[in-house]
């Protein structure tokens, strides 16, 4: 009995011990890029080891959601752990910008993207477009003898009573951008009565915005608005969904990326923007089956799902949607909702 | 009081300061004085909403309801397999399905709820029953109620194995009927196992997100839910650690009323022991333990039999060809993250067990609920915000420890310690101090004494705090995922993500690995136990 008690105290001692050393043990080697990102595993995966491949240099990064990354950042601030963010939405760079998290700089290259796409004070710049689509249970409308929805009106038809799956506005970006998709397409009075008649037919706002998507793909739902990116996630997985545009439009939510204020090594940060605004990054989105649309316009799409040409995308002003956001999930809560 | 107690409670003190006093302090001092000088407005912000209040009201009706539910379901299965005649086989699978929510990584127990009972859901369909709404206040209910249930189990059953059954046959040799000795005499002592758990399922569930992120729907908003809206959805961090540090309030309340309501010590553990029997029991009283307990195991059974058979097909839900590749790649990619989350769950319950004992003793030594409270405060915040204060306290200022493994630990000990200590707390309340006592008369130090017998008489408590501190630690997601460093990769962040990925398969594989690990660490703690007692 003591010599298992003696036991448990060395165990003891060499945990602490461990931690001790953990916690002297200085981490990052000569030249490491660090980063956060909201792409997912596999997407980041592709473009941060083609830069390492590229560049010799080394990428340790970590991701998040959107909020919980400009969380993280912003209660870093005082002592930054990345040189920079890539691949978060605009609207976070926009209050990012506003709380002092971001140093402006204008990538190399990045020139040729257009300017509806970066920030006009270059704190941000655009790599991706992800448009608002819809997607519907193939199943579903074969069983019903309907054709994809191809209007915000189809929607509304009693065939998807109590069928539909969308995002919450106050959790989901997805769900934000839905509402401004709306918005842009018949002005703000017309998109809420146009929602108010939608929610009879929602079966329940999701938390987040792929949340609905499985349900749809094994006909628990008969479908919803959807980002584009897990829309075709669902078609290359295999499930019998259909991906579809209103034809009043659409918005796109922008990914873009930028130079953390009071990084380590703001000037590895800056190559890697030069970089990843060069025409090569943004042609690894075909290459790696990663469905987002290039901002570069002389990047070709890779599929036809991803070709502009065959969707309308409705003009949208971030800084104005940054600024209006609480309004309009307040008023989507209040009108809605209850 | 030796010298060496009062350094015990020095060295709790200093370590609560610094990792829950501080972080919290820190935390609370930048909601306040924020961007514009120190102003309350956050918090009459907050509170100015109708909002809030709705989501307070249902946060404390939740609480309420699920700590109830679960210390009466807790009780009914710790009544089961420590005072009725079962077959050792029937208990040890009791224990072991009972664990196994608690075990598995957040958001699996919602999903598989979802599955199940949701819109078009496989038992609905099975008793051909129409839709239920399950999204909102039921849903989220039934969610918790079995994820937390199982630690009202443990911190029963310690208390209960803890007793002897004299005091029941007492009664009935007195003329007793056996209802009324359970009524009159088990019940009773019972009392501060309850009030533990239902103290601890009240902050488990204040502090829980999971379940309500996903089934709560967007009908049943909780604090917890509104706080984690608040940062990441409107970027507003200030305002979602006010809404959250409004949950210390009812935390408090709850703890103090627990307190009165327990003042009265029972002792039940006497130098005498000759540990508990079997209570004897009529039919009626037999199938209205056995039966609830019968329907709920095989309602767990069924869930998780679920996730078991995602993890061996194709693509769940629409290629059900068996195949293994899951598993691969859950001991190829997901390797790093195995080793990585066991190191750290490993070092957590080591160091958290000692504490939650340390912390134990010295509460019940001392009668100091300021030390108790302090050390509970961490957990009945939701996970988010506590990890946001750790990432805000220690990456810059006097101690800077962001992306070590300390923080990791610290986090894990003081946030999820909390369960071990109410656990390790409630069997020492039923010890008799007169055998304390009679050990010092002997010539026992203090320390001597505690150690020698105390300890050993509390040992099912002692494990079942070190059983639940690393389940938790292997499973907990939402505070850590704000500590996490690049050398860091956690299992069940792994899990969230393949999810987020929709590789549902991929995580069915990864969730089943991480149940078996914890299994099996419960079996080594088992084998320890034997030979200590020997």
């Amino acid at each position: 009995m003591i010599k298992v008690k003696r036991q448990v105290k060395n165990i003891a001692i060499a945990c602490l011990v461990a931690l001790g050393l953990t916690s002297m043990a200085t981490y990052g080697e000569a030249k490491t890029l660090r980063a956060y990102t909201i792409w997912s595993e596999r997407y980041a995966k592709a473009i941060f080891d083609a830069f390492t491949a590229d560049t010799g240099v080394k990428v340790q990064w970590i991701r998040f959601s959107s909020g919980e990354l400009q969380a993280r950042l912003e209660a870093e601030k005082a002592n930054p752990q990345v040189d920079v963010v890539f691949g978060n939405m605009a609207e976070a760079f926009v209050d990012g910008v506003k709380k002092g998290l971001f140093e402006p700089y204008s990538p190399k290259g990045s020139e040729v993207i257009p300017a509806e796409f970066k920030d006009k004070d270059g704190y941000w710049t655009g790599v991706a477009l992800d448009p608002i689509c819809f997607m519907t249970n193939g199943q579903f409308l074969k069983d019903k003898g309907l054709d994809a929805p191809r209007s915000w009106e189809d929607l509304l038809s009693p065939a998807y009573d109590k069928k539909l799956q969308m995002a919450d506005a106050r959790t989901s970006g997805t769900a934000m951008y839905r509402i401004l998709s709306l918005v842009q397409a018949m002005g703000e009075e017309k998109a809420f009565e146009y929602q108010v008649k939608l929610d009879s037919s929602v079966q329940t706002y999701t938390k987040s915005g792929a949340g609905g998507a499985l349900p749809v793909a094994r006909g628990q739902a008969a479908g919803g608005i959807f980002f584009l990116v897990d829309g075709l996630e669902m078609v290359q997985k295999g499930y019998d969904v259909v991906i579809s545009y209103p034809k009043e439009g659409v918005v796109a939510g922008i990914e873009a990326m930028a130079l953390v204020a009071g990084a380590k090594d703001p000037d590895l940060g800056r190559a890697f923007l030069d970089w990843a605004s060069s025409e090569r990054m943004q042609k690894l989105y075909g290459e790696n089956e990663i469905n987002l649309i290039p901002t570069n316009p002389d990047v070709p799409a890779a599929t036809a799902e991803l070709d502009m040409s065959s969707m309308k995308i409705l003009p949208m002003d971030i800084v104005w949607a940054g600024e209006n956001r609480e309004r309009l999930v307040k008023r989507w809560v209040e009108e809605v909702v209850r | 009081m030796g010298g060496r107690g009062s350094s015990v409670k020095i060295a709790i003190w200093a370590a609560l300061g610094i990792f829950v006093v501080y972080p919290l302090g820190r935390l609370l001092s930048s909601v306040i004085i924020g961007d514009s000088g120190p102003s309350l407005e956050p918090f009459v912000s907050a509170l100015s909403q109708g909002g809030t209040w709705e989501a307070l009201f249902n946060s404390m009706t939740l609480a309420t309801a699920v700590a109830t539910s679960g210390t009466a379901l807790g009780f009914l299965f710790a009544f089961g397999s420590s005072r009725m005649a079962l077959p050792g086989a029937v208990k040890k699978s009791m224990t072991a399905i009972t664990v196994l929510p608690l075990v598995s990584p957040p958001f699996t127990t919602a999903i598989a709820l979802t599955l199940t009972l949701g819109p078009g859901g496989t038992v609905l369909k099975l008793l051909s029953l129409p839709d239920i709404d399950i999204y909102g206040f039921t849903g989220t209910l039934l969610a918790e109620l079995l994820t937390y249930f199982p630690l009202a189990y443990l911190t029963l059953r310690g208390v209960m194995e803890g007793s002897s059954n004299d005091l029941e046959e007492g009664a009935m040799d007195l003329g007793a009927t056996r209802w009324q000795a359970f009524k009159t005499v088990t019940l009773p002592l019972s009392i501060p196992g309850l009030a533990n758990s239902f103290l601890v399922l009240f902050g488990l569930s204040l502090a829980d997100f999971a379940s309500p992120m996903v089934m709560g729907g967007h009908r049943f908003p909780v604090l917890t839910t509104e706080a984690y809206l608040r940062i990441t959805g409107m970027y507003d961090l200030e305002g979602g650690a006010a809404l959250a540090l409004i949950l210390v309030a009812p935390a408090l309340a709850v703890y103090f009323l627990q307190k009165h309501w327990t003042k009265r010590s029972f002792v039940t553990v006497t130098g005498r022991n000759r540990g508990p029997a079997a209570f004897i029991m009529g039919p009626v009283g037999r199938w209205s333990v056995l039966l609830p307990i019968g329907i709920v195991s095989a309602f767990i059974l069924y869930l998780y039999g679920i996730i078991f058979a995602g993890s061996f097909v194709e693509a769940w839900g629409l290629d059900h060809s068996l195949t293994l590749e899951n598993y691969r790649y859950a001991f190829t990619s997901g390797m790093r993250s195995i080793i990585d989350t066991l190191l750290l769950a490993s070092v957590s319950t080591v160091i958290g067990t000692l504490a939650a004992l340390a912390v134990a003793f010295s509460v019940v030594d001392g009668r100091s609920p300021w030390t108790e409270f302090t050390s509970l405060l961490n957990s009945v915040l939701p996970g988010t915000v506590v990890g946001i204060a750790y990432v805000s306290a220690f990456n810059s200022g006097p101690l800077v420890l962001t992306g070590t493994m300390t923080v990791m630990v610290a986090l894990c000990v003081f946030r999820y310690g909390a369960p071990a200590v109410r656990l390790m707390m409630a069997s020492m309340a039923q010890i008799d101090r007169s055998i304390e006592e009679a050990a010092m008369d002997l010539g026992a130090s203090r320390a001597r004494a505690f150690r020698d017998v105390v300890i050993p008489l509390i040992m099912p408590s002692i494990l079942g705090g070190a059983r639940a501190i690393f389940a938790v630690s292997m499973t907990a997601v939402s505070a850590l995922i704000f500590l996490v460093s690049v050398r860091w990769n956690l299992l069940t962040v792994r899990i969230l993500e393949c999810i987020t990925e929709l590789m549902f398969s991929q995580a069915a594989a990864l969730s089943v690995v991480l149940i078996v690990l914890v299994f099996a660490f419960s079996a080594l703690l088992d084998r320890l136990a034997r030979r200590l007692s020997h």
